[in-house]
């Protein structure tokens, strides 16, 4: 047996996962429009908060954690620790996310600290079952070296979010609310989201453009820039002040080491032609060097104010990070489910290629409603007109229908096509 | 008793019907083949992945195997991966 085929994918785990994901993203995007009113206003309300962390746990965190447990054996080259772990893990995360949402939704202090302990055990699990799988890494890559920040800053966003909703019951935070909220939001964002999508995009986008892999400074300012930068903002918004702005320029120097990146993938690409998951992935980045800027004049405090950090938020979850996931999706479940349901026909009979497992015509209208909508929602909540919140809202939620229809379409490849298990392929295999 | 004489033009027209499911393409025009060798009946191929810890490492290997099989008087076919050299895109055909 050689190295590789000690890292087959498991199937059902990051399907379940990313199942889960796309059901939560389409409940989130048909909220957009039902709380319209309360998006027009201040974004310190329960159903705001509820309605953040039903995209930033069930939709992006979760989708993450599936994602990982098929992407980064093939990207480390190392099986995973534990998957039986994985599966505990998604009972947790499903369990809190749900209760934190709902207690959040209700403004209900001391329940939501019980249901985010549940997400805090998940977070924990995973935490374990990656750091075992990644341990004892033969190399470490720029992939491995983000994917281990990324772990790091997810765990600290845990932690930090678990002490905010504790010190709704008892006081165990020092400093202001609001400065605290934001360097828990940064934390996450920059912490967790950005070290992870960007280390995934620098292994997995050259496999999917057929382009070489990067390599060069623009790495190690992503690296630095990430890990100085983000720390130096979380310090910056608890307070010191001179910190925030050096954290803010490493990372825009990140962000447009990656965008460098990217460009030349796209430039030197061997692929034909692009499809729409890679349409939606580099529509996402598009949104990238536009929430950089907003970022930077914020800690410049060139802008300010709700409006603003609304607009600032959703272009970053919605544009640049849900876009990307999206794009990803489309990549990641017609794989999935031609490896469960075809691969064990290959070279026995016809099989389908990829792209033929899914409805173009319904990746084609995800990208523009997704896109539109998303662009059209940052720019009502600048706005702050409810109505135009309602509309934009509304493509957002037709374009969130849309791929979730899409990505069933192709499962129900799973249930149309039955076939041996894909482990069937290797036991058949002479030794 | 009559003898086919097996080509390596043969084998690899039948490795095109190896088909990369994401891309379409066939690991031919990939570049993946790195070699062919023929003993009589029994061929072997050495082929590698567009990347280490790829998930279809099975599933290729397994398909150019029977397409190689499928070929009139080949009586064994093996097929060995390897990465080294490491495949990069400049090795695609078309």
């Amino acid at each position: 047996m050689t190295p590789a085929a000690s890292v087959r994918p498991s199937v059902a785990l990051p399907l379940a996962y990313v199942c889960t994901a796309v059901v939560t993203f389409v409940l989130a995007a048909a909220a957009v429009p039902w709380l319209s009113t309360e998006l027009a206003g201040h974004y310190y309300q329960p159903h705001i908060l509820a309605l953040a962390h039903t995209v930033t746990l069930g939709w992006i965190t979760v989708t993450i954690m599936g994602a990982s447990f098929q992407l980064i054996p093939i990207m480390l080259e190392r099986a995973l620790w534990s998957e039986r772990l994985a599966w505990w893990q998604l009972a947790f995360m499903v369990t809190g996310v749900t209760g934190m949402v709902g207690h959040f939704f209700l403004g209900a202090w001391s329940g939501l600290v019980w249901s985010a302990a549940l997400v805090a055990l998940g977070v924990g699990l995973h935490l374990l079952n990656v750091a075992r799988t990644v341990r004892g890494v033969g190399r470490w890559t720029f992939t491995a070296r983000m994917i281990a920040l990324a772990l790091a800053g997810l765990g600290l966003t845990t932690l930090v979010g678990f002490a905010l909703g504790l010190d709704k019951l008892v006081h165990v935070l020092p400093g202001d609310l609001f400065a605290n909220l934001h360097a828990h939001v940064h934390l996450a964002l920059l912490g967790w989201v950005l070290p992870m999508m960007l280390g995934v995009a620098a292994r997995v986008y050259p496999m999917f453009l057929l382009s070489a892999e990067p390599a060069g400074w623009p790495g190690r300012v992503q690296l630095w820039g990430v890990a100085l930068g983000t720390p130096a903002t979380v310090a910056g918004l608890c307070g010191v002040r001179g910190l925030l702005v050096a954290g803010a320029f490493g990372i825009v120097a990140a962000v447009v080491s990656h965008l460098v990146w990217l460009g030349a993938m796209v430039r030197t690409r061997r692929r034909p032609a692009l499809d729409t998951g890679l349409r939606l992935v580099l529509t996402g980045a598009a949104a990238l060097p536009v929430a950089a800027a907003l970022g930077l004049a914020l800690a410049l405090d060139l802008t300010s104010g709700p409006r603003v950090a609304l607009a600032y938020a959703a272009l970053v979850l919605g544009g640049w990070v849900s876009l990307t996931i999206a794009g990803m999706l489309l990549k990641i479940v017609p794989f999935l489910v031609w490896y469960r349901a075809y691969a064990p026909l290959a070279g026995r009979a016809p099989v389908p290629t990829l792209p033929e497992l899914s409805s173009a015509s319904g990746e084609r209208l995800s990208w523009v409603l997704l896109t539109t909508g998303m662009a059209a929602l940052v720019v009502a909540l600048w706005i702050g007109e409810a109505v135009w919140i309602r509309v934009a809202g509304s493509v957002v939620a037709a374009g969130a229908i849309t791929l979730g229809a899409t990505l069933a379409s192709v499962l129900r490849h799973l249930v149309r096509r039955p076939a041996p298990a894909a482990d069937a392929v290797a036991a058949r295999r002479p030794a | 008793m009559a003898t086919t004489v097996i080509t390596e033009d043969q084998v690899l027209a039948a490795l095109t019907s190896v088909l990369d499911p994401e891309l379409g393409l066939s690991i031919v025009d990939l570049g993946l083949v790195y070699g062919v060798r023929i003993e009589g009946g029994h061929v072997g191929v050495t082929m590698t992945l567009t990347a280490p810890g790829c998930p279809l490492h099975d599933v290729l290997a397994d398909w150019a195997r029977a397409a190689v099989a499928a070929i009139p008087g080949v009586e064994g076919c093996e097929v060995a991966l390897t990465f080294d050299p490491p495949w990069t895109p400049d090795r695609i055909r078309r």
